[in-house]
């Protein structure tokens, strides 16, 4: 492998980093509290649909067993 | 190290040298040229006599990077488990395994659920997909592939298809048929090609499309009819290990994970790397989005969970215990998002909650590695799968 050719790999390796770079720096970004206020408000908009969270009626949940009937 | 392996879409003579092998399709200053990757890199070398050297670039970059961190600290201003106090700490679960799929011969090493909220696809080292009934149990249909580590599997958004790739390094589509007899492997329709193992894949919004991620470092974009390649999406410097797409309301954007400690999103149009996240120590083994898009968890092997929000571009938690060691191959949230589902090489699956940062609880009940978990589209039900040859279904 010549010499040549390593080093140009480099450079074309480091010149995408490079343009990579700028375009990442260069996006619009939030505060952190208020994405995180976002991420929580979604939750808890959602929470009551959530069965794995708030669980539904095993009737509802076709995986769960119904429990038999007890006749006294 | 010889030069990248990529994802060759033509192979003809090179517009500069004129001999023939594989092209790399490339633009420069939006004219479409096709040069073989020897000419592309002469044509580097040369762009650098205008002052660019080595060093300046790789300092550039440095200072780059210095900025990026800098941009990102100035906006964090609380830490989300700060502003989750105010939330409600979840009630204890009940969840626990109400079906174990037995059937496979070998590691189940992907699932995943059809749209209709009852039917799971598997794929497993022994080479073959069995789709079955997680209700009854049932297995609908089985196809066995001519190679081993079948690594990806993908229901189709119609139910109609399941696609599945591995070591083959190609991701085929295979038309699920409601006759029993009927062949399916002979169905069976190649449509994506790498040049190393298929990781993931996954249809977009119709099955016309699918995504697929590879050991080659690429993940691209393909058309099922015609098995054209639509888009590739390079930027990762090892291998691809998983993707997700972004939630169909927030529009044409997935993430990818990789050997490169690297998770990257991509717009689908246009192909480019829009933002990048490197702050896992280790192979990063899954991602997945948050449902309502703004955000995405990655699985690690460095034993960490972590949760990124795309619009502050940063971290914004870590799922970790000093008593966790092992790797997570795997993750998924709750249909709320409350919840975060991660299965680990010790067997277990962990339950996070995700504002807070706390375990929540963990599941048992596998007996090898969880490879994959996977919440059903209506949330009713996690279906994990793993080494032990079986797959499980916690409600």
């Amino acid at each position: 492998m010549s010499s040549k050719l390593h080093s140009s790999n480099n450079i074309n390796h480091a010149r995408r980093t490079v343009q990579q770079l700028r375009i990442e720096a260069s996006i619009e970004r939030i505060k952190v509290s208020k994405a995180s206020a976002d991420l929580m408000n979604y939750c808890t908009e959602h929470t009551r649909n959530d069965p794995l969270l708030v669980g539904i009626p095993a009737s509802d949940n076709p995986f769960k067993d119904k429990k038999p009937c007890i006749i006294l | 190290m010889c030069d990248q392996t990529f994802l060759a879409a033509t192979f003809g003579p090179c517009d500069s040298c004129g001999k023939a092998s594989p092209l790399m399709n490339i633009y420069v200053k939006n004219e479409p040229i096709n040069y073989c990757s020897f000419c592309v890199e002469m044509m580097a070398c040369q762009g650098l006599q205008s002052g660019e050297t080595l060093t300046s670039l790789k300092k550039e970059s440095e200072n780059l990077k210095k900025k990026l961190e800098e941009e990102r600290g100035k906006l964090t201003d609380v830490e989300l488990h700060q502003v989750a106090e105010k939330v409600e700490a979840v009630a204890a679960l009940s969840i626990k395994t109400r079906r174990v799929l037995k059937g496979h011969g070998n590691k189940v090493l992907c699932v995943d659920w059809c749209k209709d909220k009852r039917r799971v696809v598997s794929s497993s080292q022994d080479g073959k997909i069995i789709v079955w009934d997680a209700f009854t149990l049932n297995k609908e249909h089985g196809v066995t592939l001519p190679c081993t580590w079948v690594m990806a599997c993908a229901y189709a958004p119609s139910g109609c298809a399941v696609a599945c790739g591995g070591l083959d390094n190609k991701c085929s589509v295979v038309p699920l048929s409601l006759d029993r007899n009927e062949n399916l492997a002979a169905k069976k329709k190649s449509v994506a090609m790498h040049t190393n193992y298929v990781s993931g894949c996954t249809f977009t919004s119709s099955d016309m499309q699918l995504l697929t991620s590879s050991g080659d470092g690429t993940c691209a974009l393909w058309d099922v009819e015609s098995g054209q390649l639509l888009q590739s999406f390079h930027g990762h410097t090892a291998d691809v290990l998983s993707l997700d797409l972004a939630p169909s309301e927030t529009g044409n954007t997935f993430v990818s994970g990789g050997c490169d400690m690297k998770a990257n999103v991509w717009d689908m149009r246009s192909g480019q790397n829009i933002q990048s996240f490197d702050s896992h120590v280790s192979d990063i083994n899954c991602v997945k989005y948050y449902p309502s898009g703004d955000a995405f968890a990655s699985a690690s092997d460095d034993a960490t969970c972590r949760f990124y929000d795309l619009r502050a571009d940063r971290e914004v938690a870590v799922y970790q215990k000093d008593s966790i060691v092992f790797g997570a191959s795997s993750v998924d949230f709750s249909l709320s998002g409350r919840l975060l589902f991660a299965g680990y090489n010790d067997y277990t699956i962990n339950v996070w909650d995700v504002l807070k940062g706390n375990r929540i609880s963990i599941l048992f009940g596998h007996e090898n590695r969880v490879s994959r978990v996977r919440v059903s589209p209506d949330g009713t039900a996690l279906c994990s799968a793993s080494w032990d040859n079986t797959l499980r279904i916690w409600a």
